[in-house]
């Protein structure tokens, strides 16, 4: 920073702590930062694995202990000839603290749009850290730690907005399936409450013929049977109901309106769905796996396939004919069923869904590629909005891991900011 | 206290584009912004919109096949580097020209900068369409202002199925893989970690975010494969040594002239139990390797010594698994299904010769019971 006549350092570094402060952390209190902040600032330096194989380091002492004048020329050029591009950053790395809260990570890996936004994602539960809930934005990562974000939250907070017609759509259709649901809802009740009236008449029956204790023994095998396939059915469902919203999706598509007789067949498919899973409860696990690998055969037929994929698949046909005689047939179906889950859920992405908080189809927000960087001690896979933190950021000769607009002068009269304090 | 906002978002201005910015501000019935500050249109305000209506625009939607930051960008809103390769080819226009267009320089005039470049870059590489020139390290910078900030590649989606099938399927260790394909082996293991639960997703059918994905895999700089480990390049550097805090500072170490001073005997100097350089980086072995090599030995002994090195520190680590399990095992454990008890010898002077020791066990008279206290703060340090 060029001193400016009149201004003292004083005021040079309050300046500097406050303009910085404005883009690190500004959702945090000072007092906050200022237990936060650290004077250690932490480096690496890459190390040259034939210069370490081949010296011990005594030629850098030897002589008088600053090496010789004429030193061996390998040595040279691996330590000494680029000294100039070995400076290291330390004073980008004021701010690193900071990059360790929860918040602050999830902006980092572009999972919100800012650190504020992140920070009320965490607050409302959206973020896990290891697989469990972290409702604090003020977590310090450790090395090590995963933390994952709802993709929805996530669709959201990096897709395009809605306008406002599509958000008037939108309302009416929670609406309609706010209802819809309360609807189902009373009638399951009421279908429960027949349901056990029934059992209840079954089991006195039942009580009168067979003996009490024989009665037990075969409800408590059946209790235990039942918990073994619960989980199992409880996939199951969720994957039906998976195939049903997608079909609800595609057929609620308001840009590229499928046809009549597409929407008949979709409201067929959508029948037959929740028929498997109404009819669920009473079959095999196995059984239910066959008809779920049925429906999803069935319903990638109903999905438009884009030319893309047309081309694709004409391509894997002729590789499926070099390698036919080296595949099984199992792993094929796999494949095939693997493809087909694919053609479905790429189906519903390209639809224009109202219900969704963002623009359907997804796309990215504006400006959002001058930003998009993700730093180098985050390893992020955006497929399932997760990432990992693998240690604190460093360092290195040239190049600072903490993501700053500042430039150097600026972020050293912060640091000394800060430092005067401790 | 976060600062307070300037804009009121239902000021109506002139430019077009200002509804995309904020397309429902028109809408809005209502206005947080105080009466006066409402209408004005300040001069910083005028000039953000003349910016992103001029050489703002490029940033508005990704560059296609490029990453697409600030300082790949001139003061004009041309890319740097079609500039660069336009300047070696054709340099029949004046520069007074050329910065008379510049200055002109509108999303338009962007693509026909771009289109130039394409013919600059089919004739160097022979009729590649569409292609700008590569990017460099300098356009890489998102932050003007900072010159030590890049961002930096992250691993393509082909690389991250690579190193999970080397890992899980080959049976190849961490250290091979990061040794061999030049990604950290933090890395290594958390792009397993993450791919594992992929997999999960994909067999139980919850639907990945595959849109978002793809949208930010194309904004971002990548390291692709190569199968040919050759021409494989290296992700990052993996044998980085961090600066221990010990040797942050300068020291006086009077020694003879004739000592064989090691890194060793410097990492001595500057600590007693400060290890040297060659065994805190990470891939110690790659050095004994290296010297194996330079030693002269033949590559099947070289690659024997190098297992026989690997096979050792199986050992040495099943043998501190056991011995962290043996500990486990000796606590006696009862499990009454709302919570586990562990069960293990105390000794009542852990708690030290007043009582308050802070590894003494249990409750005890007198000491308060801090948790309770105001100011005590309560988030979690680590999640297991």
């Amino acid at each position: 920073m060029s001193r400016p006549s009149g201004v003292t350092h004083y005021q040079q570094k309050w300046k500097a702590k406050s303009t910085t402060r404005a883009y690190h952390g500004e959702q945090i209190r000072e007092k906050h930062w200022q237990r936060m902040f650290r004077s250690r600032l932490r480096a690496e330096i890459p190390m040259d694995t034939n210069y370490l194989a081949r010296y011990d380091g005594s030629e850098l002492a030897a002589g008088r202990g600053s090496g010789r004048e004429m030193r061996p020329k390998d040595a040279l050029d691996l330590r000494t000839t680029n000294k100039k591009s070995f400076r290291i950053p330390y004073m980008h790395m004021t701010y690193a603290p900071m990059e360790r809260r929860l918040d602050t990570a999830v902006f980092r890996a572009l999972f919100a749009s800012s650190a504020r936004q992140a920070r009320q994602f965490v607050i409302h539960g959206k973020v896990k850290v290891n697989g469990k809930k972290m409702p604090y934005p003020g977590y310090m990562l450790n090395p090590g730690d995963m933390f994952s974000v709802d993709p929805e939250s996530v669709l959201f907070a990096t897709g395009a907005p809605k306008d406002q017609e599509a958000i008037r759509i939108g309302r009416r259709l929670k609406r309609v399936q706010q209802h819809e649901a309360r609807q189902e809802a009373e009638a399951q009740k009421a279908a429960e409450i027949r349901r056990t009236k029934a059992l209840e008449a079954k089991h006195a029956q039942e009580e009168e013929e067979n003996s009490q204790q024989e009665a037990d023994a075969a409800a408590l095998k059946q209790e235990r049977e039942n918990l073994d396939e619960a989980q199992l059915k409880k996939v199951q469902r969720k994957q039906i109901n998976e195939l049903v919203e997608t079909a609800q999706v595609l057929i609620r598509d308001t840009q590229n309106e499928p046809s009549a007789k597409r929407k008949v067949e979709l409201r067929s498919f959508v029948k037959s769905a929740k028929t498997v899973s109404n009819k669920m409860q009473r079959k095999d696990p196995e059984q239910v796996d066959k008809e779920i690998e049925e429906l999803v055969t069935s319903f990638a037929k109903l999905t438009p396939s884009p030319p893309q994929a047309e081309a694709a698949k004409r391509e894997a046909k002729a590789l499926k004919a070099a390698a036919e005689e080296k595949e099984v047939l199992d792993a094929e179906f796999k494949k095939e069923y693997q493809k087909s889950l694919d053609a479905i859920m790429q189906a519903r992405y390209a639809a224009t869904d109202e219900s969704k908080p963002y623009a359907t189809p997804w796309r990215p927000r504006n400006y959002m590629s001058a930003f998009a960087f993700i730093p180098q001690y985050l390893e992020v896979n955006q497929n399932i909005c997760a990432a990992v933190y693998l240690r604190h950021p460093v360092a290195k000769p040239n190049a600072a891991e903490v993501p700053s607009p500042f430039g150097e002068d600026v972020q050293q009269l912060a640091f000394s900011w800060y430092l005067r304090r401790r | 206290m976060p600062p307070s906002m300037r804009w009121s978002s239902v000021i109506p201005s002139p430019q077009a584009f200002t509804k995309q910015i904020c397309p429902n501000a028109h809408l809005r019935a209502f206005s947080s912004s105080p009466r006066s500050n409402a209408g004005r249109t300040t001069r910083q305000r005028r000039l953000m919109f003349q910016w992103l209506d001029s050489q703002g625009a490029a940033f508005r939607d990704p560059l296609p096949g490029s990453t697409n930051y600030l300082s790949a960008y001139d003061n004009h809103g041309v890319l740097r580097r079609v500039k660069a390769g336009r300047g070696n080819n054709t340099s029949s226009r004046s520069a007074d020209e050329q910065t008379a267009s510049d200055e002109l320089s509108t999303l338009g005039a962007k693509s026909n900068e771009s289109e130039e470049a394409d013919e600059a870059s089919n004739k160097k590489t022979g009729g590649d369409e569409n292609r700008l020139p590569p990017e460099g390290r300098g356009d890489r910078r998102p932050f003007p202002h900072n010159k030590s900030f890049f961002s930096e590649e992250v691993l393509s989606e082909e690389f991250r199925e690579e190193i999970w099938r080397r890992i899980m399927k080959d049976g190849m260790s961490v250290r091979e893989v990061s040794a061999t394909t030049g990604v950290e082996m933090r890395r290594v293991g958390a792009v397993v970690r993450l791919k594992e639960i992929e997999k999960a997703w994909l067999s139980s059918g919850t639907p990945l975010a595959r849109p978002y994905a793809q949208a930010v895999m194309s904004m971002l700089p990548q390291t692709q494969w190569n199968s040919a480990p050759d021409a494989r390049k290296w992700h990052e550097q993996i044998n980085s040594l961090p600066v221990h805090e010990a040797t942050t500072l300068q020291i006086f170490e009077p020694t003879s002239e004739s000592r064989h001073f090691t890194r060793e005997d410097a990492a001595k100097a500057f600590d007693e139990n400060l290890l040297s350089t060659d065994e805190r980086i990470p891939h110690p072995e790659m050095v004994a390797k290296e010297k194996d090599v330079l030693a002269g030995l033949p590559a099947e002994l070289v690659a024997e010594r190098a297992s026989a090195r690997e096979d050792a520190e199986i050992e040495a680590k099943q043998k501190q698994q056991d011995r962290i399990a043996k500990k486990q095992a000796a606590i006696k454990k009862v499990d009454t299904g709302r919570w586990q008890f562990r069960i293990q010898e105390v000794k009542v002077d852990d708690a030290g010769a007043d009582g308050r020791g802070p590894r003494g066990t249990g409750w005890r008279y007198g000491t308060p019971l801090m948790d309770r206290k105001r100011g005590q703060i309560k988030i979690p340090t680590r999640v297991d």
